[in-house]
């Protein structure tokens, strides 16, 4: 029998070589980090909102700053690619699109995806 | 509960919860090209509405799932030993129940005065 070797225990992720379907897997990762360190920001203005119609007016004049334009560039190719990249692996749990042609065009499909949905937000905030 | 029923259960939480977070994100998307700029009246009327209040908190209890099993993941994955992996799952799992308590509680507000 093969000895084979332990799980590995710790990532480099510098070390290994990464095809579609791993750029999509960590871009997959790397925006919901960014959607979770994001959730305070967001629930912190979701409250200054609903306070009094000075705070909705605050909320509003913050979202307009280029600051929180920049941000929500981020933010909204994050939940794009995080939705996506999401679904692609759903399916691939129902085994549709296992094969690694399908998987590896899939992978393509859905990280181009985000990024034009993520060009249009840009077009629509500028 | 053995190690493997646990694994499994988190894997089956974070797919029903992704499920829902999808479906209420269609949701919130297609509700804000058909009502782009709400005044401050109707964004207090609508999230402390009866029905868009229920599913938001719903969302925020799925999303609190969501984010905790993926972090996990995470942390368990880059972090190389346990001292680290304790100091991080602790501080996640603090800033997730603050969040998700925090969320919850501006929601039952704004439906309360609604309800008044």
């Amino acid at each position: 029998m093969p000895q084979q070797d332990p799980a590995p225990r710790f990532l480099n992720l510098l070390q290994i070589r990464m095809p579609a379907g791993a750029v999509a897997s960590i871009a997959h990762r790397i925006s919901g980090i960014l959607i979770f360190l994001s959730l305070p920001v967001v629930i912190y203005l979701l409250d200054l909102s609903l306070k009094e119609p000075a705070g909705f007016a605050l909320a509003g004049k913050w979202l307009d700053s280029v600051w929180a334009r920049t941000v929500s560039v981020l933010l909204v190719w994050s939940l794009a690619h995080h939705i996506l990249a999401g679904l692609r692996f759903l399916l691939i749990d129902l085994d549709i699109g296992v094969d690694r042609d399908t998987a590896r065009r899939s992978a393509w499909i859905t990280s181009i995806l985000a990024l034009l949905i993520t060009l249009g937000w840009v077009g629509w905030i500028l | 509960m053995s190690r493997h029923a646990h694994g499994l259960r988190a894997w089956l939480l974070q797919r029903i919860s992704a499920v829902y977070l999808a479906i209420f994100l269609v949701y919130l998307v297609l509700h804000f090209i058909r009502f782009p700029s709400p005044d401050y009246e109707e964004w207090r009327a609508w999230l402390g509405g009866r029905a868009v209040g229920l599913a938001s908190a719903g969302f925020i209890v799925a999303l609190v799932i969501h984010a905790w099993v993926g972090m996990r993941d995470v942390l368990l994955d880059y972090l190389p030993h346990s001292g680290l992996r304790l100091v991080g799952l602790t501080l996640v799992a603090f800033m997730l129940a603050g969040c998700g308590v925090w969320a919850l509680s501006i929601l039952l507000i704004a439906g309360m005065q609604n309800g008044s």
